[in-house]
């Protein structure tokens, strides 16, 4: 085993996004592309416990967020998943030390960070028929998203969490193992919208589309 | 085909977003190694199947995926309401007193 190489590679590697993506413009009524190879960190402990909701806080400079909701900031996104669960995207390169900071801020309380970047992916979905889009794919009544709603339903036969930051468009936190049958379910219930793989929109100040330029290169090898 | 409360997300949700988790508040005898075959045998396989208002386990599956107590009824499909497990708990309990 002394060749073996590990490498980092996007769950999407094999649709080869970089190499058909386009421009965005006016006449896709529904554009998708990845934001490969994030970091997602699970944090786990009663966030209705002040002490730990304040650790959270102390370890990655964000506010707990509310049922339902996520919050964001320099360290990247917070989402809500349950009572006592939150997620939380960040910059891939980041996460050890986020990692560490967790473990430093939870200590002697009943609270735990995990690393779990290799067990999701993120899709951006945008164009001005996303919603309807949405609607093909799942039950939940995805018109009532609103910005800084973080829903976790079902589209298709597997769970994704919408995160929608504005009006344009929303993230799609989406499992590994998943990623393969939800972009095949997008790409085709999307080919009456004029579907195209566009070019990410500029980051800015979004907090999702920030969080690639401090990532990786879809390719890196990485240390054994 | 129905709407059920997750009282976890505080938000009412599509039937495809939980799973089905079985009867409600079955008790496990007391002390497992003096129970009776019988009692053994009640816990693990007999359940009561009833016909109306029916107290059962969903799981939010795709949301939270907390496991709550539900009452609902088995003809009706109507939901009485929908609680975390230790909230229902006392609820069930007072039902079956009287």
């Amino acid at each position: 085993m002394a060749n073996f190489q590990p490498y980092l590679q996007s769950p999407l590697v094999n649709f080869n996004l970089p190499a058909q993506t386009v421009p965005a413009d006016a006449s896709q009524k529904v554009r998708a592309n990845e934001l490969p190879l994030l970091g997602y960190i699970v944090l786990r402990g009663e966030l209705a416990d002040a002490a730990v909701a304040q650790a959270i806080t102390k370890a990655t400079g964000l506010a707990v967020p509310a049922a339902s909701r996520f919050s964001s900031g320099e360290a990247g996104v917070l989402i809500w998943q349950s009572p006592d669960e939150c997620l939380l995207v960040t910059a891939r390169a980041a996460v050890p030390a986020l990692l560490a900071a967790c473990a430093d801020a939870f200590a002697g309380l009943f609270a735990q960070a995990v690393d779990n970047s290799g067990g999701l992916t993120t899709v951006y979905l945008s164009g001005v028929e996303h919603v309807t889009l949405l609607r093909h794919l799942g039950v939940y009544d995805f018109e009532s998203v609103e910005a800084g709603d973080a829903v976790s339903t079902v589209l298709g036969k597997a769970g994704a969490l919408v995160c929608r930051v504005d009006g344009d468009g929303v993230f799609l936190v989406i499992r590994r193992s998943f990623a393969d049958y939800l972009w095949l379910l997008i790409t085709k219930a999307a080919i009456p919208y004029r579907f195209a793989v566009a070019k990410l929109p500029s980051a800015g100040k979004s907090p999702f589309l920030r969080l690639v330029d401090a990532g990786s290169p879809a390719k890196r090898p990485v240390a054994a | 085909m129905f709407q059920i409360h997750c009282p976890h997300c505080g938000a009412t949700r599509e039937e495809e977003e939980f799973s089905y988790a079985g009867e409600a508040y079955i008790a496990r005898p007391a002390k497992p190694e003096e129970a009776t075959e019988a009692e053994w045998g009640d816990y693990l396989f007999m359940r009561k199947n009833t016909r109306g208002w029916f107290w059962e386990q969903w799981q939010h599956t795709a949301g939270c995926r907390k496991v709550f107590a539900v009452k609902r009824n088995t003809v009706s499909y109507e939901i009485a309401g929908t609680w975390t497990l230790a909230e229902g708990k006392e609820l069930y309990l007072k039902e079956s007193e009287a």
